[in-house]
């Protein structure tokens, strides 16, 4: 299998990888079935200020898993995740078969997206976990 | 940057600096350039005297005679030309074949092939360590049996059969067997007349030759000595079994290569036990690291093992640039195919995928295993901290 440049690079590098102690979380995919990936973001005032991920998976996957890790931060909290699977796909040039794969990480991504937004709606004044923390304080 | 430790020799093999300076010879020497069949003039029997010196050779280092040896293009030849040959011959005879699910693809597609054809096949599971119950082939024979193809080592575990029992069984049974040895020259002792085998698929390229030459050893101890269908013909060369001119500088390539690794087994054999063992310490400290294979009938220049908590494409990628391994997966596509040789010994699919062929050979040192337990350590670690496992 040949990796692009931007895979190979994050790929070797994952500096994201981990977990958010009080973040939202969201996983998708199965360990037996070859592919898991969970996100953990940090909100502050409706912004993805930081964000986690683990993946068992291929390097492809791994590799877009942290870049999203990186690259989302700054953008304001939706359901959808800040880059298309297209745009990712294009970048990572992920072959065909494995776009079930990046479905996987949409998936995981939406569910802790989703986690952080059905959190929000229940908070009145905070958006997140950390927020919250603050306010109580 | 370094180049990648070579551990692949599971895979191929360098060719021999003087097996290459005799290929060499052949190729740009006055003398040898004939076409081995033409006995009209010098040069064609200057030729067939280098071809027939290889010969002997190759009958030499594997216990045959050399009127037993016809040269192939490869090991994937011979069996192909053993399975269908033999199906073909003997098709009013029987149309049963048995043959195990740890064979090497070219012995189980051109299985699948005939049973397309209309022929029947018994595909014998080994035990979990990847040996074959020798009782099991006695179990498995029928009326209408007419071969079995059982490989010596295998290329993935490297686990040796006991093929002088299974041969006894198809003796007494009237079958005829066919032995793929591709992986067994220079790694373990070869024995063709005392092995019992009627047919033994060979190769140059795992045992430090050339590639694109290989042999098929055609046995004429029984009565009636065999029989195949030849796969191609125009020219009746080789016994009429393997039609075409022979590439004599392939030819005696082999040949030096395995006048070669007879000569060097016992060496071979003592010096890289240690180095496989060292690796398994290695890796087997770890942790999660399972040996594929039993260890007890393993040639010493195979290790495989799985490891916990890794998917195997991440696995392979996170050391390619370090060492040339191989996976336990087909892993040439996104729909990476579990290695079936695994599977076959009980292994669940993610262990399956999630494992390392370290083939040892003649160049593996101490510092290119220390150096592998390293890199291997390095990336499982990371793998299953990314992966949180």
């Amino acid at each position: 299998m040949k990796y692009n440049e931007l895979t190979r690079r994050y790929f070797e590098s994952t500096s994201k990888a981990g977990m958010l102690p009080d973040g939202f979380r969201g996983a998708a995919g199965h360990l037996a079935q070859g592919t898991w990936v969970q996100f953990d973001l940090r909100i502050e005032a409706a912004s993805i200020a930081e964000v986690r991920f683990l993946a068992f998976a291929c390097p492809h996957t791994i590799a877009v898993s942290a870049w999203l890790a990186e690259n989302s931060v700054g953008h304001a909290l939706r359901l959808e995740m800040p880059y298309s699977i297209a745009v990712l796909r294009e970048l990572f040039e992920v072959p065909v078969e494995k776009l079930g794969r990046l479905i996987i990480v949409e998936d995981a991504w939406r569910a802790a997206a989703a986690a952080a937004i059905d959190s929000a709606a229940n908070a009145p004044i905070s958006v997140s976990r950390a927020d919250r923390r603050v306010t109580d304080a | 940057m370094n180049p990648p430790i070579y551990l692949d020799h599971a895979a191929t093999t360098p060719v021999d600096e003087r097996v290459a300076a005799k290929m060499l010879e052949v190729l740009t020497g006055p003398r040898w350039f004939g076409n081995c069949a033409s006995d009209s003039h010098d040069y064609g029997e200057a030729a067939a005297a280098v071809v027939e010196d290889a010969r002997a050779q190759v009958a030499n280092a594997v216990g045959a005679q050399p009127s037993e040896v016809v040269f192939t293009s490869g090991a994937t030849e011979s069996n192909n030309l053993a399975i269908w040959g033999v199906a073909h011959y003997y098709r009013q005879r029987g149309r049963h074949i048995v043959t195990v699910r740890t064979e090497h693809k070219a012995v189980l597609d051109p299985c699948r092939e005939l049973e397309r054809r209309g022929w029947s096949v018994t595909y014998l599971a080994p035990d979990r360590g990847g040996r074959l119950d020798p009782q099991a082939v006695a179990g498995a024979l029928r009326p209408d049996t007419v071969l079995i193809s059982v490989m010596h080592v295998n290329n993935e575990i490297g686990v040796i059969q006991d093929i002088a029992a299974i041969a006894a069984i198809c003796t007494r049974h009237g079958a005829w067997l066919h032995v793929d040895a591709a992986q067994s020259m220079g790694k373990c002792a070869v024995s063709f007349a005392a092995s019992g085998a009627d047919l033994m698929s060979l190769s140059a390229h795992k045992a430090y030759g050339p590639k694109g030459v290989g042999a098929l050893l055609v046995s004429r101890a029984r009565t009636p000595a065999i029989q195949l269908a030849p796969l191609q013909f125009g020219g009746g060369q080789e016994r009429g079994l393997r039609a075409g001119t022979l590439p004599t500088h392939q030819v005696v390539g082999m040949g030096a290569a395995f006048e070669l690794a007879a000569a060097n087994l016992p060496n071979d054999a003592m010096r890289i036990a240690p180095l496989q063992q060292r690796l398994w310490q290695g890796l087997g400290a770890i942790g999660g690291v399972l040996r594929n294979g039993d260890a007890r009938h393993c040639v010493p220049q195979l290790l495989n093992v799985s490891f916990e908590g890794v998917e195997g494409e991440s696995l392979l990628a996170a050391v390619r640039g370090d060492l040339a391994v191989s996976t336990g997966s087909a892993c040439t596509s996104a729909t990476a195919e579990p290695s079936y040789v695994l599977r076959a010994l009980g292994r669940d699919e993610r262990l399956s995928e999630s494992s390392l062929r370290f083939g040892l050979g003649r160049s593996t040192c101490e510092a290119d295993v220390d150096t592998a337990i390293a890199v291997v350590r390095h990336a499982v670690v990371r793998l299953r901290r990314i992966a949180g496992t």
